[in-house]
């Protein structure tokens, strides 16, 4: 399963790299992949950097597998398998420092398992029972709403996480992409009801979609000894993959959230290709080039353009159509070939940052290797190469405009 | 360009600094030493990616400066991050970080301020070069100094956008009247409007001077090397004999306050702060587990306490701010506006009978001790876990080995994770009783506007 197209705008979230396999890697111990004696797939990774280990249990359905109007369900499933019914077990986790968490994103939903290396066993325990066996419950699946609704509202707090919603709403209209991550005020109301949340598990929480993802400073053998001891119980399950969506831009090109707040946010997203190998290095060296770090594109809005937003709002856009007219040089692609690197490679440094970009790659199909190899998809791109990607990125056909602050004057806004 | 106005940076910081250095040891490559102009060094090698982080930090902060400088310290930061030097400008450092793929940024917080760069470990004399050259040379114009204000004053107006950011800053400031730490990091905008350029250079030669500067170093290198380059670099500086008076300790609150303040927002914030104990206070130890009781980790007490009272209750945590002159614990609360008062009630109820409360299992005797939960020895492995997750991030590192070099003042502090396992219940519920019992409080309360609707 894959997103067939990326926005420029959330590229950030695919685009953060790290390890494995090859020769010349930058880690000193690279990530390997095998089958355990379960079925079930994992991926291993020594790390010595501390004395803790990062257990990832990755679900192939992600916001992708919503459908529609059952918004929140990936979330609300996920969240369920972590309840722990037995406050002796509560205790053990706690004393130990063991924490559960989950994520739920575009395309994966995963468990994180994060503890003291000497604990592992106890953590690997606990989960296996509670996450192989879920308490699938009205009265949990009722609090666990709640807490959605929660989160959605603090989420709209943030003109960046209001934005990106907005914007995935609009160019996914009646997909899973564009739904809520944590559910609207209908899907929580009424429609998602249990046996939604078990249809979803046992559709996904299966050998056929699941994997794990293990960072630990602990050798192999033990490890994939109590991931096999602790997590037998899935079964094998049907297929899980989920057809294509492909976005479409709306008819309106214009996003206006209003707001009532001093700053106004700006910004603009754009259709790119399916992330293969080389598409994602190029979407990562637009990012890069962009929006990262003093001496980027938009660096330069900052010390001109802030003071209002009409005015940077057009700064912004003459910033990409000059790009897009002009291209870059070969020693600006140079320039921004290292700062790319330098900079996945600082992104996937801790364990858990690591986890969430080498769980995304094998489930967009670029495998756990990518990690390494992005940086060897980097050194590939010529300067013609990024130039017409850039061309094509940045059309103004194939903008989005979507702008979160004070309503201004004459504007009709959401 | 960032602030450490951040509650839980500011808290990991602090765990990790006292961790990680006082941890060097045989087994450990870290080096410590001075240079003969003052400037304090410290080496860490961390050799599990070809990375370097370099963090250099200046022992100035809000804490000094007055009402008529207040913003200045943070003004000066950006100008030095971006304005370029007498012989670069700053667009021509912007060129040299990106050809070098640095990452390169700074903060500026109550007491210190920290400059940054994290770049491939092949490049580690540039990095070092860059950091002197910005950090010893600044060159500023007006022209420049006005364009750097403006947009300082929008990171002005995005704090105040933020409420998480702003409540803390404002309960900072209401724990702290009359002390330095009372006045925002951000400053105020008349007086970075107001700037000038003699002014600014006037305040920055007395500050950023090697004897008023820490270094710290993490990632792949070997430390001879690379204690050879940093006396190469940064060796020739010249000695200033700069002596900063130490300023007076805070005091706790004569009377509790509250300050309610309207926003839009959907969700309502309520932060407490109490004084607590400074970075170099013996009590630091278990005001770190305290709070790691009583408002972090797993499953800490006032976030059970206060979902019981209220299930629209979303985030409950506490930060232990541990500043050179003083401390802060503060709690922030996210929930439905409508429950504000009844939370706020029962949280300060609860923190006020916190010295009650039994946290070890010792605590308890005979069969009620075999179920008791021990929540000490619970919040002890959540700090290791926490202090092991730090140590993956070089630059997290070096950051907190600068701020330990600049806040330290014990001579023999002994290591961290040995101290936080000392600590017991019974010095947790002395501590509870020492700042949250005897103490009045600050309370801060971001609200929606009046008519928003929700």
């Amino acid at each position: 399963m894959r997103a067939a197209w990326l926005l420029w705008s959330c590229a950030g979230l695919l685009m953060t790299a790290g390890p494995s396999g090859s020769p010349g890697a930058p880690w000193r111990e690279h990530s390997e992949k095998s089958t355990l004696a379960t079925g079930l797939p994992c991926i291993y990774q020594k790390d010595t950097s501390s004395p803790t280990t990062v257990v990832g249990l990755f679900a192939a359905g992600g916001k992708s597998a919503v459908p529609l109007g059952l918004d929140g369900l990936a979330y609300l499933t996920t969240r369920l398998t972590l309840e722990i019914p037995d406050e002796g077990m509560v205790q053990d986790l706690m004393s130990q420092a063991t924490r559960l968490s989950l994520l739920c994103s575009e395309d994966f939903s995963a468990v994180l398992i994060e503890c003291l290396s000497e604990n592992l066993k106890e953590a690997l325990r606990v989960a296996g029972k509670i996450i192989q066996d879920p308490l699938i419950t009205g009265l949990r699946i009722g609090r666990t709403k709640e807490m959605m609704k929660l989160y959605g509202r603090s989420e709209e707090d943030e003109s960046t996480a209001a934005a990106h919603n907005a914007v995935m709403k609009a160019i996914f209209p009646g997909a899973g992409y564009g739904t809520a991550v944590y559910g609207t005020e209908e899907s929580l109301g009424g429609a998602i009801d249990r046996k939604d949340a078990v249809a979803f598990y046992r559709r996904f929480f299966t050998k056929k979609g699941l994997f794990f993802y293990v960072a630990t400073d602990l050798d192999k053998g033990p490890v994939r000894a109590l991931l096999e001891k602790y997590f037998a119980g899935f079964p094998d399950g049907e297929d899980v993959s989920i057809p294509l969506v492909y976005p479409a831009l709306p008819a309106v090109r214009d996003i206006a959230l209003t707001r009532d707040s001093k700053q106004t946010y700006v910004g603009r997203a754009s259709l790119l290709p399916a992330p293969d190998a080389p598409g994602q290095a190029k979407g990562c060296l637009l990012e890069t080039l962009l929006g990262k770090g003093p001496g980027s594109r938009l660096w330069g809005l900052r010390m001109t353009e802030n003071a209002k937003s009409a005015r940077a709002s057009e700064a912004l856009d003459r910033t990409l159509a000059d790009l897009q007219d002009k291209g870059i040089t070969d020693e600006e692609l140079r320039t921004t070939k290292t700062m790319a690197k330098a900079r996945l490679l600082r992104s996937a440094e801790a364990k858990a940052s690591r986890l969430r970009t080498v769980g995304l790659y094998e489930v967009l199909g670029l495998g756990h290797g990518h990690l390494t190899g992005i940086s060897e998809a980097l050194d590939k791109v010529t300067l013609e190469d990024m130039n017409a990607f850039i061309r094509e990125s940045l059309s103004p056909d194939r903008i989005l405009r979507v702008t979160v602050g004070p309503k201004p004057a004459g504007a009709t806004a959401r | 360009m960032r602030s450490y106005l951040t509650v839980t940076a500011g808290l990991l910081a602090m765990v990790m600094s006292a961790a990680l250095l006082l941890a060097a040891g045989p087994e450990n490559p870290g080096k410590y030493f001075v240079l003969d102009n003052g400037l304090r060094v410290f080496l860490y090698e961390k050799r599990d990616l070809p990375l370097l982080h370099v963090v250099t930090g200046f022992d100035v902060g809000s804490k000094n400066e007055t009402d008529e400088t207040s913003g200045l310290v943070h003004l000066l930061e950006h100008c030095i991050l971006f304005r370029g030097t007498s012989v670069r400008s700053g667009a021509e450092v912007s060129a040299d970080i990106r050809r070098h793929g640095a990452y390169f940024n700074a903060n500026t917080g109550q007491d210190l301020s920290l400059f940054e760069i994290s770049l491939p470990a092949e490049h580690a004399e540039f990095a070092l070069r860059n950091q002197k050259d910005i950090l010893f040379g600044l060159d500023l114009s007006q022209t420049e100094l006005d364009e750097e204000k403006e947009v300082l004053l929008e990171e002005y107006n995005q704090m105040e956008d933020d409420p998480q950011r702003n409540a803390v800053d404002l309960v900072l400031q209401a724990l702290f009247p009359g002390h330095p730490y009372g006045r925002s990091v951000y400053g105020r905008r008349e007086v970075i409007r107001a700037a000038t350029v003699e002014g600014m250079l006037g305040f920055y030669r007395k500050y950023f001077v090697a004897d008023n500067c820490a270094l710290a170093v993490v990632g792949d290198f070997a430390t001879a090397d690379m204690e050879r380059l940093v006396r190469d670099v940064f060796g020739p500086l010249p000695k200033t004999g700069l002596r900063l008076e130490p300023l007076p300790m805070t005091v706790p609150l004569k009377k509790s306050v509250s300050q309610r303040f309207e926003r839009d927002v959907r969700e309502g914030y309520v932060f407490l702060g109490f004084v607590a104990p400074d970075y170099n206070h013996a009590d630091q130890y278990a005001m770190n587990v305290l709070a790691e009781v009583l408002g972090r980790g797993v499953n800490p007490l006032l976030p059970a306490l206060l979902r019981g009272e209220r299930d629209s209750v979303q985030t409950v945590s506490i930060s232990y701010l541990a500043f050179r002159f003083g401390g802060a614990a503060v709690v922030s609360i996210k929930m439905d506006p409508k429950d504000m008062a009844t939370i706020q009630r029962a949280a300060v109820g609860y923190l006020k009978r916190a010295h009650n409360e039994a946290y070890s299992k010792k605590d308890f005797t005979g069969e009620a001790e075999m179920f008791a939960f021990d929540y000490l020895e619970s919040a002890k492995n959540q700090i290791r876990f926490a202090v092991g997750q730090a140590e993956e991030s070089g630059l997290q590192l070096a950051g907190s080995l600068a701020r330990h070099l600049l806040l330290n003042t014990r001579d023999k502090p002994g290591r961290y994770l040995d101290e936080i396992g000392r600590v017991d219940s019974s010095d947790l519920r002395k501590t509870a009783a020492r700042y949250l019992g005897k103490g009045e409080y600050a309370a801060v309360s971001i609200v929606p506007r009046k008519g928003e609707k929700q």
